[in-house]
């Protein structure tokens, strides 16, 4: 369903992503892990068209998305969750969730999807008025999850949802995950907690110095190697 | 005495609600861009003028003319965006710069097609008085334009809080990435906010034309006006501009009737050194808010 081909892609002068090539599945869920600095957002952000890249190709369906702007391919149904401190902190929780039903496709069932999202998490509800920067953590992300829901997405890619989140919060998350993937949506997670994320994974990518370093579907990976590789990564780049 | 106090807090009122039509227009760009757009008030006056040719050469009722007005000055606001859009690096200050330029241009543009005459409206309705309670004394045009302050006022205020590309322009001014993630284009966002703004400016400028007299030089006093309702109001605050706005009004004309007309301008800048002393970031303001 979408296919990353040889993807060279930075910012500015500095490049981040080396030659990079993956495949994402429809229906599976698509789990990278990878150490801090391996370019697992700056990915996230390529596919999404907020960097582009500077050799190498991305397709959708089979159909380049190179020249296509954020904003389309949102419409084309691949969206993402960033991470939580990516809200709009001066408007409300509300307001925040409704922006994610921007796109048209999404406007008719605006109403009803609030409803579930607030259904979801109820502590939203409940701050639904409050402006979004006066939230916790795990409520920021909740938002910036509730958000992606209400785009009805095909694809969602997920950056680091646990990350420096209590325990309690990122069960929630993970509960919403496995709750996207049991609806059939197609899921990119990149995620640090490798543990957690393997336990919802398909297919599972290591990510280090801007390549892949590891691919394997997530039933033969074991966990002491994957660690070995991601902890020799990070020896290596030191 | 305090008849002549209660008609100049009744005319001030009046008066507030024209200068609201006049802010608004500059308050949506900053808010939602942190551009300030010092072309504003050359805009609001280039909507009087074309009032003035509407009325003057071919005898149609300024009133009328709205959409003529509006039509031209939206048209003028998206050129202005087509020029800021192409700012690449410091758009906040590098567009002070550059709607200064374009003002100074518009205000010759003004000077050339109009000459330097003083212009009022010679339609009668206007002037024509309107007695509220035998105490309160204004003309149609006053009584109209505040009308239309207020509900241009709560229109746009509803326009950003709960239509789908008000909400897009908050988010793009909250955060770009995250609204492009959205699937809005800041663009086409930002163009809409440039029409609107035009729009307002058009329908102010109207206003001015019957309200007041007009010429060529009085661009950059309106600009002003418009900046220091927008800082008293909170940086991008609409409901702020109205009651901002009604303030400088009233001290304006209680200013009148107290004191001097000469000392009229006068007021309306202390108070805003003073709100810049007491309340830095304006009487509705919250650092960085829209809406």
């Amino acid at each position: 369903m979408l296919e990353v081909d040889k993807l060279r892609a930075g910012y500015g002068a500095i490049n981040i992503l080396w030659d990079l090539s993956l495949t994402i599945r429809e229906g599976q869920t698509t789990v990278i892990v990878g150490p801090n600095g391996a370019g697992k957002t700056t990915l996230l952000r390529a596919i999404m068209g907020l960097i582009k890249a500077s050799r190498g190709d991305i397709r959708l369906n089979g159909r380049t998305t190179a020249n296509r702007a954020t904003w389309d391919i949102v419409h084309d149904g691949v969206i993402m969750i960033p991470e939580g401190r990516l809200v709009f902190r001066d408007m409300t929780v509300e307001d925040n969730l409704m922006m994610g039903a921007f796109p048209r496709h999404c406007r008719k069932g605006a109403k009803q999807n609030l409803a579930q999202v607030y259904d979801l998490f109820p502590r939203l509800a409940e701050r639904r008025h409050q402006a979004a920067g006066s939230l916790s953590g795990g409520e920021a992300q909740m938002v910036a999850m509730g958000r992606g829901l209400m785009e009805e997405p095909k694809v969602v890619l997920i950056d680091e949802p646990s990350l420096g989140l209590a325990p309690v919060v990122v069960d929630e998350i993970f509960r919403i995950i496995a709750r996207l993937k049991r609806e059939g949506r197609t899921i990119v997670l990149v995620e640090q907690n490798t543990h957690r994320a393997l336990a919802v994974a398909d297919h599972v990518y290591l990510m280090r110095s801007g390549q892949v370093a590891l691919s394997e579907p997530a039933s033969a990976v074991n966990l002491d190697r994957l660690h070995d590789l991601y902890f020799a990564a990070e020896a290596a780049g030191a | 005495m305090s008849e002549l106090v209660l008609q100049s807090l009744y005319a001030g009122l009046l008066a507030g609600g024209y200068y609201a039509l006049i802010a608004l227009g500059l308050t949506l760009i900053f808010g939602t861009m942190k551009v300030i757009n010092l072309a504003h008030g050359e805009m609001v006056l280039l909507a009087a003028y074309i009032a003035y040719t509407a009325e003057s050469v071919y005898g149609i009722n300024p009133v009328l003319a709205i959409p003529l007005a509006v039509a031209a000055v939206v048209l003028t606001s998206v050129m202005v965006y087509g020029l800021v859009s192409r700012i690449r690096q410091d758009r906040e200050l590098n567009s002070l710069i550059l709607t200064f330029g374009i003002g100074i241009v518009l205000t010759n543009f003004v000077l050339m097609v109009w000459s330097a005459d003083i212009r009022s409206t010679n339609v009668p309705w206007f002037n024509e008085p309107v007695v509220i309670g035998e105490a309160f004394y204004s003309t149609s045009a006053q009584v109209l334009f505040f009308l239309a302050g207020l509900g241009l006022t709560a229109a746009l205020w509803w326009w950003l809080g709960r239509s789908w590309y008000g909400r897009a322009l908050r988010a793009v001014a909250s955060n770009r990435n995250a609204a492009m993630l959205m699937g809005v284009n800041p663009r086409t966002t930002e163009v809409i906010s440039f029409v609107i703004a035009g729009l307002l400016a058009g329908i102010a400028g109207v206003a001015l034309y019957t309200v007041a007299v007009i010429h060529p030089d009085l661009g950059h006093n309106l600009t002003i006006k418009a900046f220091v309702i927008t800082v008293l109001a909170g940086l991008g605050s609409i409901p702020g501009v109205l009651v901002g706005a009604m303030l400088i009004g009233v001290a304006e004309y209680m200013t009148i009737t107290l004191a001097s007309s000469a000392l009229q301008e006068l007021t309306g800048m202390v108070m805003f050194l003073l709100v810049l002393f007491i309340r830095p970031s304006g009487l509705f303001g919250s650092r960085g808010r829209v809406g």
